[in-house]
């Protein structure tokens, strides 16, 4: 059984990893749940209809929210976000980096699929809710509380203009 | 500080870049390996799930044609779902041990079972040999949570949940064993739950720091956090072994890295996935 399995594989599985690894931030598990869905596509390789893709995602973030406890365990969740000494100092930049990419792992499963689909993968909000399986309100409640956590203000445009401010 | 959509995405993409070690291959094998045992055991869940119906429905006419002289010779053996691969099982003591009292005797097994997916109930059925009647579950992560529900003398379903480490399990004896003991198969339901199964998540949102492992265990006995840990932890790899013992039993062999028993014996017994 093929009909074009392996191709899909071939081209999607490291764009899949990589998406796998923002959700579990360990690239062993990030393959293992790309292997975990892959290997349930396969079974229903022929009932899938178009692009794959959705169902593909839809596993990886099912797995990756049942396999996120003992995932989340190892990690230490964020509860202030350090404030940068000074805006122009590239240490600084390179510590605001950390620091919001620390954020994004004390977010929950559900929301951190919602940021990685929608500003990595580039779906639209309603492909999101398509493939997270909520509806489009629900994900504008996730998007919108993932991003309040993040303190993402999505009203300024560019970092420049944002350090400007300060 | 606060942060940008376009330094959300910037970040995302630099992470999703970097990786120590070069680029996954892809597995094609192992996916396509994988695949093909998910599938088998899905069909053998099926197969068996046929089985057990055939049985009830078989085992139930019996019993309203003629009576229950019928059901005590209704007995189909079938191999627990996900048994077809050689491997090493955790593996169970020969002989469970009972004191009531000043009596003292040990039980022997009749019916084994072996499992390789936790987060999903088993249903085990078999036909006692006396009112003695206990279980026992070995798991490959004695850190496992383990749940057994069975029937009562009253009628209620009774059980014990905890790590499977803990000696989980239990037995009847004339006392509590329910009624018709001995006169048809009968059931016991098990749950093998992964060690970081998101109890506390599932059962203990309103108070979650007083949700400590006796508590937990507790919240296993609740069929509604049961189905929901299923939903979200089912199919997870977990080899497991669970075993029915009786005072008069023959003794079957035990689960000790060979291949299980097919049809034949007069303690045949199924297994199938629990509701």
């Amino acid at each position: 059984m093929d009909d074009g399995f392996a191709e899909y594989v071939a081209q999607r599985h490291l764009r899949l990893c990589r998406m796998a690894y923002l959700l579990a931030r360990d690239w062993g598990t990030a393959e293992d749940l790309v292997q975990t869905a892959l290997a349930k596509a396969w079974v229903a390789w022929r009932r899938i209809e178009g692009n794959p893709d959705p169902y593909v995602y839809r596993i990886i973030v099912n797995t990756h929210a049942s396999w996120w406890r003992r995932r989340w365990r190892g990690e230490i969740p964020a509860e202030t976000i350090p404030e940068a000494a000074d805006p122009r100092d590239a240490a600084a930049e390179v510590a605001d980096q950390v620091a919001l990419w620390s954020a994004i792992g004390a977010l929950s499963p559900r929301q951190r699929a919602v940021i990685v689909l929608h500003y990595y993968e580039g779906r639209t909000l309603t492909q999101v809710a398509d493939i997270v399986g909520c509806s489009l309100g629900a994900v504008k409640t996730q998007l919108s509380r993932a991003l309040g956590r993040l303190r993402v203000d999505p009203d300024i445009q560019t970092m420049t203009m944002e350090r400007a401010q300060r | 500080m606060r942060y940008t959509e376009s330094d959300l995405r910037t970040l995302l993409h630099e992470h999703g870049r970097e990786r120590d070690g070069g680029e996954p291959a892809a597995p094609l094998d192992a996916i396509v390996r994988r695949g093909r045992r998910m599938r088998r055991t899905r069909r053998a869940a099926t197969a068996g799930a046929a089985v057990a119906f055939t049985v009830a429905a078989f085992a139930l006419g019996n019993g309203l044609l003629i009576g229950r002289s019928g059901a005590d010779r209704t007995t189909v053996a079938a191999r627990p779902t996900g048994s077809a691969q050689p491997a090493r099982w955790p593996k169970l003591p020969d002989r469970f041990p009972v004191v009531l009292g000043a009596e003292k005797f040990d039980l022997r097994p009749i019916y084994t079972g072996r499992f390789e997916t936790v987060g999903a109930g088993q249903r085990l059925t078999f036909t006692p040999t006396s009112y003695s009647t206990a279980i026992k579950v070995a798991c490959d992560d004695p850190r496992a949570w383990v749940v057994v529900a069975m029937p009562l003398k009253g009628g209620e379903t009774g059980g014990s949940a905890g790590r499977c480490g803990e000696s989980v399990g239990g037995h009847h004896d004339r006392k509590s064993a329910p009624s018709g003991w001995l006169k048809r198969p009968q059931s016991i339901q098990v749950w093998v739950f992964p060690a970081d199964a998101p109890i506390r998540e599932v059962a203990c949102r309103k108070m979650p720091e007083e949700c400590d492992e006796s508590v937990q265990g507790r919240a296993l006995l609740r069929p509604e956090v049961r189905d929901q840990l299923s939903a979200m932890a089912g199919g997870q790899p977990g080899r497991w072994t669970a075993a029915i013992y009786d005072r008069a039993g023959k003794r079957p062999p035990l689960p000790d890295g060979g291949p299980l028993p097919d049809a034949g014996s007069p303690f045949a017994s199924t297994s199938t996935p629990a509701g």
